[in-house]
């Protein structure tokens, strides 16, 4: 299929020839006597290694319009609506909130194929006796993300109780039900998914 | 020996305007865009999310510059068969050619959409938990080796449909709290092994010194070198979170400690990940940029990934 093009990396390559060449050049003009590679993208103090320059320009799209015109939103893929049964998330599942921000106890996840929710409990990545809740919601027509952190005070680390829905019958009615929370101190407490609050149970 | 010519021609001529383009220095944050994780039950699912997202992101694209879209696929598994690949955000498990299936539809839901600048599309993964799920240092070496592979059979793609403001990368979420730094690194190893574009390291830096640039000791037994490792060997650079101050403060520890100790090269950053709004006592995205930057000047990248509503 390609014997007679060559490849992205052999055209990358050559990109990354033409960006070294010309840096040397530019280099060279700059400051005589002295030969920094510099990647167009960073400050001129920046010495980039040969094999990060390389690997640099791999990435970097060839040009700025592609070789035939947009078609337009109308052309992509129909949607193909993906639910997913309420339930418990495994330990083995990855969290996508980073442990800087919550310390995860265990998570939650539900989607009837249009929207979804999915809630991590924990505490505070910096501090264990801040309960914290990550809620995690995605408009999957629209792709459009948002994450929201709701605090609930010194309740120690959060635990979203057992008994939390699971199923798919719930599959759209839980997106704004609501999740038990279990305390390491206090009393059990609540969230609520249609306004984003934890309080007492 | 015509198509060389043009190839040529055609390389020369995206170089100087990707000069031209691009900021000498990086002395403002560029603006944010979106970052998406990634939650398919199903093959279609995950085709389907991964073409709106394209779309989106393209049709919401800030500026005229090349710019990262990461895709989140979730934590590196070695799956049943053989297969390199992923478990998702939802506990589904996806080997590599179907994630490159939905990297395409990525590619042509930009495509579809494209307005302005360029896009590099990066399949993102993390290192969580991969000890627990049984996998070896061994294994993790092959999953950055074929992660890398899936990226560039995605750049084979692009250049085949004529996407020529496409270019494909590959990233990973490495955090100390996740795993072992051993295993990590083994992630970066495999990826520069395969070589074919830069690896991002868009993880944290957990209970790493906060001030110096000494080779002090970080969560889950990793230390200021093991990160600076994972983020700076090989084709590896960093895209840290910068979810807070300290953030910056702990990733400029890194930087000076690469550039007292590392092999070759002074440490740079690719850019930042950050989160809009700002997680309460944080920072948002713009912010993030900020902090980091001013402790690191002219050595922070015009990339700037973000997660949330305020992106």
């Amino acid at each position: 299929m390609r014997k007679n093009a060559l490849s992205p990396r052999t055209v990358k390559l050559l990109a990354a020839l033409v960006v070294l060449g010309l840096a040397g050049a530019l280099s060279a003009l700059a400051a005589a006597g002295s030969s920094p590679v510099s990647t167009p993208r960073l400050g001129g103090n920046v010495n980039v290694p040969a094999d990060k320059a390389a690997a640099m320009a791999d990435r970097m799209p060839s040009a700025p319009i592609d070789a035939t015109a947009p078609a337009g939103p109308a052309a992509t893929a129909a949607f193909a609506p993906d639910p997913i049964p309420a339930g418990i998330l495994g330990s083995n599942v990855p969290v996508p909130i980073s442990s800087s921000i919550l310390t995860e106890t265990n998570g939650w996840l539900v989607s009837n194929g249009y929207n979804l929710v999915a809630v991590y409990a924990g505490s505070a990545g910096d501090d264990p006796t801040q309960g914290r809740v990550v809620i995690v919601r995605q408009d999957l027509r629209a792709g459009r993300q948002t994450v929201q952190i709701v605090d609930a005070g010194t309740t120690g680390p959060l635990t979203i109780a057992a008994d939390a829905p699971t199923g798919a019958a719930v599959e759209t009615t839980a997106l704004t039900g609501a999740l038990k929370l279990g305390t390491s101190r206090g009393a059990p407490m609540k969230l609520n998914l249609s306004t984003n609050t934890v309080s007492a149970r | 020996m015509i198509i060389r010519k043009f190839v040529w021609l055609l390389s020369l001529g995206a170089v100087l305007v990707g000069i031209a383009a691009q900021p000498v220095l990086a002395s403002t944050a560029p603006p944010p865009v979106d970052a998406f994780y990634m939650y398919g039950s199903t093959l279609a699912g995950l085709e389907s999310g991964a073409g709106t997202d394209g779309c989106v992101y393209a049709t919401n694209q800030p500026d005229n510059q090349p710019d990262i879209m990461l895709v989140d696929f979730g934590a590196a598994r070695l799956l049943s068969g053989g297969d390199d690949g992923t478990i998702d955000f939802s506990g589904t498990t996806f080997k590599n050619a179907s994630i490159l299936l939905a990297l395409e539809r990525a590619a042509d839901g930009y495509h579809n959409c494209h307005v302005k600048g360029g896009v590099i599309i990066e399949y993102g993964n993390s290192n969580y938990r991969m000890s627990s799920a049984g996998m070896s240092t061994t294994d993790a070496w092959y999953a950055g080796y074929d992660q890398e592979q899936t990226a560039e059979d995605l750049a084979h793609y692009q250049a085949a449909h004529g996407y020529m403001s496409q270019g494909a990368g590959a990233a990973s979420d490495m955090e100390p709290s996740y795993d072992k730094q051993l295993i990590t690194k083994q992630l970066v190893n495999g990826a520069t092994a395969q070589g074919w574009a830069i690896y991002d390291d868009y993880g944290s830096v957990d209970g790493c010194p906060t001030t110096g640039s000494s080779d002090g000791s970080c969560n889950n037994g990793w230390s200021v070198g093991a990160v600076a490792y994972v983020s700076f060997h090989g084709i590896a650079l960093p895209l840290p979170e910068i979810y807070y101050t300290v953030s910056a403060d702990q990733w400029t520890v890194i930087r000076k400690y690469w550039d007292a100790n590392g092999p070759g090269g002074y440490y740079f950053f690719d850019g930042v990940t950050g989160e809009s709004p700002a997680t309460a006592g944080g920072l948002d995205a713009t912010a993030g940029w900020n902090a980091l930057n001013s402790r690191n000047s002219g050595l922070v990248g015009p990339n700037l990934v973000c997660f949330g509503s305020g992106c």
